[in-house]
């Protein structure tokens, strides 16, 4: 599995779509992360769903950075933004390679 | 010798910056705990972080102000865990809070005074800086503090340390 991360708008799917061929990619981890997040389930429940979901073939991963701000007033933007963080890690872990995309230009920092 | 590690929230700067320390072989490992527990949510944090140090044989100081009077054995390495919770700490601790130049300057003072007792220092801070949105005008103060604070100890450290996603990237 690869992961590409980075900002929002900094061209991340644009960049995955013409760096890696052959692949599947799943968009906007972050949000399907929320939306369960929202439903009531929890960080290791999301994780291993994420994991069965990917776990078939080469596929490549993309979700934005979103611990980059203010501690939020929101209970839930907090646990959100932290669980968020904790899953990328664990990807990240897991990641043959890690790209962080900014201003359209990718790294490949694992 | 000053390192110092910058990420977001839930990047594993911590786990990172703990690694670091526990890579090296001083005597002593002290563990400079800034943030004060006031509800619920903060205990949890504080217990998770004591958690991931557990074993590690780091001695853990309690010190959310004032960290130049933090009583440090020699042959040390500190590990100050974190800027953001310090600045927030020493800017609201009176009445009339401190302007953010004042408030940069005397824990900038402190730092210095803290990394000549260590013979290592690594001082974990937080990007709170690309969230786009506007703020009161106390937090722009606390956020002018800890960016002035961050620019200046990234100036004085040996190195410095972008985390992502666990991942540390040398600046």
């Amino acid at each position: 599995m690869i992961l590409v991360i980075g900002g929002s708008y900094q061209g991340k799917t644009e960049y995955a779509l013409k760096t890696f061929e052959e692949v599947r990619f799943f968009n906007q981890a972050h949000l399907f992360i929320k939306k369960r997040l929202s439903e009531g389930r929890n960080q290791d429940d999301i994780y291993a769903e994420l994991k069965a979901i990917t776990s078939d073939g080469q596929w490549v991963i993309i979700a934005d950075e979103i611990g980059n701000g203010v501690v939020p007033m929101d209970e839930a933007d907090r646990t959100y933004r932290e669980v968020a963080g904790r899953i990328l890690i664990e990807l990240a872990k897991e990641a043959d390679e890690v790209h962080r995309v900014i201003l359209g230009i990718g790294q490949r920092i694992k | 010798m000053i390192t110092l590690v910058y990420g977001g929230s839930g990047s594993g700067k911590s786990a990172f910056a703990e690694d670091l320390v526990c890579k090296t072989d001083y005597p002593n490992r002290y563990y400079l705990a800034t943030m004060q527990s006031f509800d619920e949510e903060s205990d949890k944090r504080i217990k998770r972080h004591r958690s991931l140090r557990d074993g590690k044989g780091f001695i853990t100081i309690e010190c959310p102000v004032d960290i130049a009077n933090a009583i440090i054995d020699k042959d040390s390495i500190v590990l100050l865990e974190c800027m953001s919770n310090l600045v927030a700490n020493e800017m609201f601790r009176e009445e009339s809070p401190k302007t953010f130049t004042e408030c940069a300057d005397k824990i900038l003072d402190d730092v210095k005074a803290l990394s000549k007792k260590a013979d290592s220092l690594v001082i974990v801070t937080n990007n709170i800086f690309e969230d786009g949105l506007s703020f009161n005008e106390s937090t722009k103060e606390y956020m002018r503090a800890l960016g002035l604070i961050n620019e200046t100890l990234a100036k004085i450290s040996n190195e410095v340390y972008e985390v992502v996603v666990g991942i540390g990237i040398k600046l």
